[in-house]
């Protein structure tokens, strides 16, 4: 059972490119400590190789979560207010209404591009909105920017 | 705008001042006043490197007053270029740094190498302060600071100006952004220029129909300004007033009449500054050593030279620390008080530096109610808030209350909400402040949460009124936040793997930036889902009602409803 369910809500989840290009960027982080451990183990002890055996495990962990991370992250859009869920472990919700967005913002990487795939992030007045949606495909996350800005100008309320 | 000075009509011997509508630069001692810190600075660094030579000097007396005399003349030496090189660049600064009021918007220019361009839009103003450091107070000199909603640096600070054209521009900021809001509100134009020449035309015929109620307290406030006799600022202006032979006059705008509501009274600030954990901690530390001393009775001389060769090292930034949070507080709270007008909430307060905030109806953002256990005797409170665009010195500016009895925390929290929403909202509230569990219609804590939170389960609790959400927590700290329905941000909803397990949530209230962050914990998890699309909905109805003439109709500004 998920954390919140808003009555009527659809889901939309995140692109499961996500998870290549989190992948990617973990493997990046794995790679050289792993190489720099597979050769000191073959230049001084094979007791290295527990380590690089215990580096091994984290990172299929680390994977494992990804995938769990980015499969139950979602967002919703309502006719006051846009959702954003996201966690497995540590689940939050987040509700911002529209006419709270001060701006709204699109980011892509290098291989969030690759891969087709864009970060949306809504901002308000609050340092404590935490509206970000990882993963949404390129095409959708201008159409969502332009939606939910338009939406945002429509209900905008002063501070 | 082609007249050099169209900003200074002349009316006999005194001269009206208005917020220039031309680039202006400061008032020209500010690189004098601002110079000092700097100076101080200098003076202490440089004071630091030269006192170990005299110190560890210890040959001939003759060579002795040689060096001493080298060294005052390269201190002199010193102290005199420092002196030069702040007062150059403090003079090309002054000479970059300018201001005045668009159509929109009030507008600064400055930096020598760096420029830098700003813009604070009227119709986004949170908050004008007119803040006297200890030497511009001194000359009768201040400087004034506009907050608008735009994160990190983004209010104005016009450093310095006579204290009677700060207070001036403040006014007439004040006024001309409630007719902006207002102006916007109706569709009409909504220029500083339209408006400025709305207000006067309803200072002319203060009767005039139609026009709103803000308009028509400033036309009325100017109409009264135009004779010379509520200006005491100006006739009490400082000594160094004339030294520019800038034009000094009358504010057009004359400050609107403020209602005292309450005031802390200094024995009370020093009582509860004394009543705090680092007082606490001052006694015990030197109790406890005389008490180590007595049960050890060993050596009483050989630990005290251990405690004071080995202590002091590390007693005194820790000292230093203690003495700062006095400070701070003595500073901050010393000569506070609170009043109303139309143009908001005013708070003035300082010892050395005073500070004059106001605050605009509406603009509070967040309030949390704060008791420490040592407070609890005296019932004394402690309310904090949250205002959109004030990022630096946040205890200074935040507060509300620095320390005051239950009703005056009652009487705060009306300055800001004068509508709970609630048929009995001191009742409400007192319950909020002291109360457990269910008292007072709140929605408890899940008992399944004290596994975890065996400490303060009891105390955490959440109440929606018509107006406003209550969270209760805390138990040595008593907590209680309100946020108006209106002013919500976003809302969230949290869960860990515990909670989870235990079936209770976390809800979250986000809050402008400040000291106010207001929290519900370990919700059962129904009771939060349920708050958060109730608090949604809330919010949302807030937001399509909010108006500032709601504020002064309810604290008692205005009696007639406009028509």
């Amino acid at each position: 059972m998920t954390l919140f369910e808003p009555d009527g809500a659809d889901w939309q989840y995140v692109s499961r490119k996500l998870i290549p290009a989190r992948l990617i960027a973990l493997a990046l982080w794995v790679v050289i400590p792993l190489a720099g451990l597979t050769l000191l183990g073959v230049l001084a002890s094979p007791w290295v190789f527990t380590g690089v055996a215990a580096l091994l495990l984290i990172a299929a962990w680390a994977a494992w979560v990804i995938y769990r991370q980015v499969t139950a992250h979602a967002w919703v859009e309502r006719e006051d207010d846009l959702v954003v869920k996201k966690g497995r472990l540590w689940r939050t919700v987040t509700v911002v209404p529209y006419g709270r967005m001060q701006y709204v913002e699109v980011q892509a990487g290098p291989l969030a591009r690759a891969f087709g795939i864009a970060n949306v992030q809504l901002h308000t007045a609050s340092p404590g909105t935490d509206a970000a949606i990882a993963g949404v495909p390129e095409s959708e996350a201008a159409r969502l920017r332009d939606r939910l800005t338009s939406r945002g100008e429509a209900q905008l309320a002063g501070l | 705008m082609t007249d050099p000075i169209p900003a200074i009509p002349q009316r006999g011997p005194q001269v009206l001042y208005r917020a220039p509508r031309e680039w202006t630069r400061m008032h020209p001692v500010s690189p004098l006043l601002g110079g000092w810190a700097v100076m101080a600075v200098a003076l202490s660094i440089a004071a630091y490197n030269l006192l170990p030579n005299w110190l560890s000097f210890d040959e001939g007396m003759e060579a002795l007053s040689e060096f001493a005399m080298r060294s005052i003349l390269l201190f002199i030496l010193g102290f005199v270029a420092i002196l030069a090189l702040v007062l150059g660049f403090g003079y090309l600064a002054w000479r970059v740094d300018e201001f005045r009021l668009g159509d929109e918007a009030i507008h600064q220019r400055k930096g020598i190498l760096f420029k830098q361009q700003k813009q604070a839009r009227l119709d986004r103003l949170q908050a004008v302060d007119v803040v006297q450091p200890l030497l511009a107070r001194i000359f009768g000199f201040a400087a004034l600071k506009i907050e608008v909603a735009g994160g990190e640096g983004s209010g104005i600070a016009l450093e310095y100006l006579r204290l009677g054209d700060a207070e001036a521009i403040r006014n007439e900021l004040l006024v001309l952004a409630a007719g902006v809001k207002r102006a916007k509100a109706d569709g009409t134009n909504a220029s500083v220029e339209a408006v400025a020449d709305r207000i006067a035309d309803a200072g002319a015929e203060p009767t005039s129909p139609g026009a709103a109620e803000a308009e028509l307290a400033a036309g009325g406030q100017q109409g009264s300004a135009a004779q010379p006799t509520g200006s005491k600022a100006y006739a009490a202006g400082g000594s160094l007033r004339d030294v520019a032979g800038m034009p000094a006059g009358v504010a057009e705008v004359g400050a609107a009449p403020e209602r005292p509501v309450y005031a802390v009274p200094t024995g009370r600030l020093i009582a509860s500054i004394l009543l705090s954990w680092p007082t606490v901690w001052i006694v015990a530390i030197p109790l406890m050593a005389v008490v180590a001393v007595l049960v050890l009775s060993d050596d009483i001389e050989r630990v005290l030279l251990a405690a004071f060769s080995g202590g002091i090292a590390a007693i005194l930034p820790a000292a230093f620390a203690l003495v700062g949070y006095f400070w701070t507080r003595l500073s901050g709270g010393y000569g506070f008080t609170a009043g109303i007008s139309e143009d908001g909430i005013r708070l003035k307060h300082g010892l050395t530096q005073t500070r004059r905030q106001t605050v605009p109806p509406g603009r509070v953002q967040a309030v949390r109610f704060e008791q420490s256990l040592l407070w609890r005797g005296k019932d004394w409170w402690r309310v904090t808030i949250n205002v959109a665009g004030y990022q630096e010195n946040q205890d200074q500016v935040s507060t509300l209350l620095p320390v005051g009895t239950r009703h005056d925390a009652l009487t705060a929290l009306w300055l800001v909400l004068p509508d709970l929403g609630d048929p009995d909202p001191a009742g409400t509230v007192s319950l909020a402040l002291s109360g457990t569990g269910d008292e007072g219609g709140f929605t408890p804590s899940s008992r399944r949460a004290r596994l975890f939170d065996p400490w303060q389960w009891r105390q955490r609790g959440v109440r929606a009124t018509a107006r406003a959400l209550m969270i209760r927590r805390g138990r040595l700290v008593r907590e209680v936040f309100v946020v108006p329905h209106e002013r919500t941000q976003s809302l969230g909803l949290s869960q860990g793997p515990l909670q989870r397990a235990r079936g209770v949530a976390t809800f979250t209230v986000h809050s402008t930036n400040g000291p106010v962050k207001p929290i519900a914990g370990h919700l059962d998890v129904e009771d939060a889902r349920e708050l958060l699309e109730d608090q949604s909905r809330r919010a949302a109805e807030g937001r399509r009602r909010q108006t500032p003439e709601q504020w002064m109709s309810a604290v008692g500004l205005t009696e007639a409803k406009r028509p």
